[in-house]
């Protein structure tokens, strides 16, 4: 009896399975680049059991069919069942797409063979040994270089059975398929956090858990994340960070982020799960602040006479401030002992300021020049650039300390240059003045006023021509002192008459020149390091000595000193070389000043994860070679006060340090509009970032902490 | 002290000038030169109206626009209004897709196409400053050179005849929203359609 229900019941599946084959197995529909068909894990319907067929799609190598969310182009493959009576059909479980990369674009898909499973079940009320045809509408778009829109009527017949049994060719490739659909991610909490343009997703293990390795985050709706921007999984503390650019044309609110995040070592063993979480940070409330270190240099929109105009004035003043900058001022003092001893009548006086004028002028449009140039040549640069290279610094250094030598007496340039230049030296004052002018400017650039630095970036975004006006309109202000001097003789007369006393304000004015020279060297060292400032030392010592015994020739055997003088400068040369040849350092840890006191140093990964986490951030963008950002750190940073309003206010400190040249920093002062240091910037949770004054005062600080 | 505010909010201005093409934002400028060979600027058009359409002739989501003439109606409808409308081709010189000139302005031709003009973007410089994504992308500009729409054309993304008549169409929702002194209702959509052959 047993044996005879075995049978029986063997007898049924074999007649299922014929008729399932007979009925079900329809040939699969083949259109230019698909092969389409439906298929079934089982070989019947069981009543009241949910089955799960597929609709199996093969592509052509190379081409490529869409996931629930296509990416940046594409459509999702869609599939419209017409159920017969007595049967339901779910959504497409969709397996875990493929990021395929088209151009700058990212797609989301599957290239080769995909199963996309569908759930149907059959009322428990149908008739046994019944055929039943599921019959679909399937349309997908296949994509290679062009896109082809297909699609397919479908139809899988099976009977209608009490038992059922794997169907032989498919019950294997189904069940792998539905095993790999991706599940909630366990083992971990998940938070979402978006500031200005980024998102941070991050996963906390609940317990200790191993390194997911490369992560990828597929999200279910478009318009929220950005499909093609790279995503980067980050270690921190126990966590990982997963960092997202928001959409660049975002639609719709973003409450919160659901999809499917992938890693080739998988979150606790999971290498594909899905997440949902909701949103947290400013993109919710909708404001979009300017994104945060990574913002290419885009052109500005808005070029309007106004803003023009305004830019205009701010790079006017600024220029003329910088006469008084610590750089400056030596030169103004020479300038102003040339006007002293020139005298003449008052034309003259109108040339010799109009000719100093245009040397600063045309320094300034050489910079413009070169600055377009390089900004055409996607260099990162900023203002002060030139001193970012160790040979720029101790060509400054001797030419400043050879200046000083001269001032102080050790010798002359009427008989360092041969008679025939000097004479035509002397009779071309005019061109001596345009010289000045074009001095001024090199050793004036580090020191970026107040307002240079908006008027700066202003430049640096604008079109050509804005770029040149701006650069015409510093270079005014630069030159404004002495066109004043010059066109107004009641202001000049109140220059002190020429007299003894000029020899020894000449002496006097060595040492402002000796003291840059000091400066010139710690810039150096903190380029390079001790050995090159050592360097520069024993070269300035031969130079020195050259020169003494340049001017000792008339005092003896002529020959015997213009050797002992040219030595000396070769000497000076061969030792200050390896200083010159480093212009590209070596990078070191960064060697000035990321001290003690909490400052870290500036990274962009460090600023998102701190802005993730919601605390405030202050960044101290400095250089060694920016007097003012010395001045501001001395006085104002590192000033007990400060520190214990940063503390208070719970602020994280970073430190850019832009002594060599840096690209993520460069960036970083770009995005903010910047082109110069000192920049001081406060990122506030959920808010626009705070940028604060070029010259630093204890209220100042005081004052944007306040509005934390 | 008021300098340095005014200086203060200068540079904000100068941070917030980071844009991207998205509705609300100012459109950047282009020039690019159309199928006649005549140069053409977004800012030439400067107090009118502007519709840029992402245009390639080879791609269905396309085609489907002008097969069922719905493209062609749009242009002629509101370029009787003096909205300029610029179709812009961006596929790249080294993509499979690119067409000639001349070919494009036949293929235009032959559909009885109604705008203004056909640019050629064959290195795709236009495309990456507005972030096009697709063909079929749709920008309309207002007279002050505002985005005040970007993305789909409409709302059935698909390449079914029966769709463009059926469908709600975000451009000219927006057109006729913003002419009649409305705001525009649906100012972003997400675009569908190919890829932007960069």
């Amino acid at each position: 009896m047993l044996r005879s229900a075995h049978l029986t019941r063997l007898f049924v599946a074999a007649t299922l399975l014929a008729l399932a084959v007979a009925a079900a197995r329809a040939a699969p529909v083949r259109t230019e680049h698909v092969e389409a068909e439906l298929v079934s894990e089982r070989t019947a319907l069981v009543p009241g059991q949910p089955l799960t067929v597929a609709l199996r799609l093969a592509m052509q190598r190379g081409w490529h069919t869409y996931w629930r969310n296509p990416g940046d182009s594409g459509l999702p493959t869609t599939l419209a069942w017409k159920p017969p009576q007595g049967l339901s059909a779910g959504p497409i479980q969709w397996p875990v797409p493929q990021a395929l990369p088209v151009g700058p674009l990212m797609n989301f898909g599957y290239e080769g063979e995909a199963f996309l499973l569908t759930e149907v079940t059959a009322a428990s009320g149908l008739a046994d040994s019944k055929l039943v045809t599921l019959t679909g509408r399937a349309d997908w778009l296949v994509c290679k270089e062009i896109c082809i829109p297909e699609g397919a009527d479908l139809a899988l017949t099976l009977p209608v059975a009490s038992v059922s049994d794997a169907d032989p060719r498919w019950a294997a490739p189904i069940s792998s398929a539905r095993g790999a659909l991706p599940q909630a991610l366990q083992g971990f909490a998940v938070s979402a956090v978006g500031v200005g343009q980024e998102l941070v997703l991050t996963f906390t293990p609940r317990k200790e858990a191993s390194d997911p390795g490369e992560a990828y985050f597929f999200p279910y709706k478009a318009g929220l994340i950005e499909p093609s921007a790279k995503q980067t999984l980050l270690r921190d503390g126990d966590a990982w960070k997963l960092t997202l650019a928001v959409a660049n044309q975002r639609v719709g609110e973003f409450a919160r982020v659901a999809g499917v995040i992938t890693s080739s070592r998988g979150f606790a063993g999971q290498r594909a799960a899905t997440l949902d979480v909701p949103l947290g940070g400013s993109i919710v409330a909708g404001t979009a602040p300017p994104a945060i270190a990574t913002v290419p240099l885009a052109l500005p929109a808005d070029t309007s006479a106004s803003s023009l105009g305004v830019a205009l004035a701010f790079a006017f003043i600024g220029g003329a401030l910088l006469n008084l900058m610590p750089c400056v001022f030596p030169v103004l003092s020479l300038k102003v002992l040339g006007f002293a001893t020139h005298g003449g009548g008052r034309a003259t006086m109108r040339l010799h300021g109009l000719a100093f004028a245009a040397g600063v002028i045309a320094s300034f449009w050489l910079l413009a020049g070169a600055l377009v140039a390089l900004r055409a040549a996607g260099a990162q640069l900023g203002w002060g650039f030139q001193l970012q290279s160790p040979a720029v610094i101790a060509a400054l250094a001797v030419l400043f300390f050879v200046m000083a030598l001269n001032l102080s007496g050790v010798f002359d340039f009427g008989r360092l240059i041969p008679s025939s230049v000097a004479t035509w030296d002397a009779k071309q004052p005019f061109l001596n003045d345009a010289l000045s002018g074009v001095l001024a400017v090199v050793i004036a650039s580090p020191c970026s006023a107040p307002f240079m630095g908006a008027a700066l970036g202003y430049a640096l975004a604008a079109p050509r021509e804005v770029t040149f006006a701006v650069f015409t309109s510093l270079g005014l202000g630069m030159a404004l002192p002495y066109l004043v001097l010059a066109f107004f003789p009641k202001w000049r007369a109140r220059l002190p008459r020429p007299g003894p006393w000029m020899q020894r304000l000449r002496q006097l004015l060595a040492f402002p020149l000796y003291g840059t020279v000091l400066w010139l060297a710690w810039v150096l060292g903190a380029q390079l390091d001790n050995d090159a400032v050592l360097r520069l030392g024993v070269s300035l010592l031969l130079i020195a000595l050259a020169l003494w015994a340049w001017q000792s020739r008339s005092a003896g055997a002529l020959r015997g000193w213009t050797v002992a003088a040219l030595a000396g400068v070769a000497a000076a040369a061969a030792v200050v070389w390896p200083v010159v040849a480093a212009s590209t350092p070596t990078a070191a840890s960064p060697s000035t000043s990321i001290d003690s006191g909490g400052w870290q140093a500036y990274a962009p990964e460090r600023l998102s994860t701190l802005v993730a986490q919601g605390r405030p951030v202050f960044i101290d963008f400095t250089a060694a070679w920016c007097v003012t950002c010395q001045v501001n750190k001395r006085l104002v940073l590192n000033s007990s006060e400060t520190r214990d309003a940063f503390t208070r206010s719970n602020v994280a400190l970073l430190r850019a340090d832009w002594t060599r040249r840096d690209p993520a920093i460069g960036q970083a002062l770009a995005a903010l509009g910047r082109n110069g240091v000192p920049a001081y910037v406060l990122y506030r949770p959920g808010r626009k970032p705070l940028l604060l004054p070029e010259v630093l005062q204890q209220s100042t600080i005081n004052d944007a902490l306040a509005t934390l | 002290m008021i300098f340095r505010s005014f200086a203060f909010a200068l540079a904000l201005g100068a941070a917030q000038a980071v844009v991207a093409a998205t509705a609300g934002q100012s459109a950047p400028n282009f020039q690019l030169v159309d199928t006649q060979g005549k140069a053409v600027q977004l800012s030439d058009f400067k107090g009118r109206y502007v519709v840029l359409e992402w245009t390639n002739p080879q791609c269905p989501f396309v085609r489907n626009h002008y097969n069922t003439r719905n493209m062609q109606a749009l242009q002629q409808r509101w370029g009787e209004r003096d909205v300029v409308w610029l179709s812009i081709d961006s596929s790249n010189k080294s993509s499979g897709e690119y067409m000639k000139p001349s070919k494009l302005d036949l293929w235009m031709h032959s559909q009885g196409a109604a705008q203004k003009a056909v640019l050629v973007d064959d290195d795709s410089t236009t495309a990456r400053l507005y972030q096009a994504k697709t063909t079929p992308h749709m920008f309309v500009i207002d007279p002050q050179g505002t985005i005040i729409y970007a993305g789909a054309i409409d709302d059935r993304p698909s390449t079914r005849p029966d769709d463009p008549p059926n469908a709600r169409n975000y451009v000219q929702a927006a057109l006729a929203q913003a002419t009649d002194g409305k705001p525009v209702a649906t100012s972003n959509s997400v675009p569908y359609g190919c890829s932007i052959k960069y």
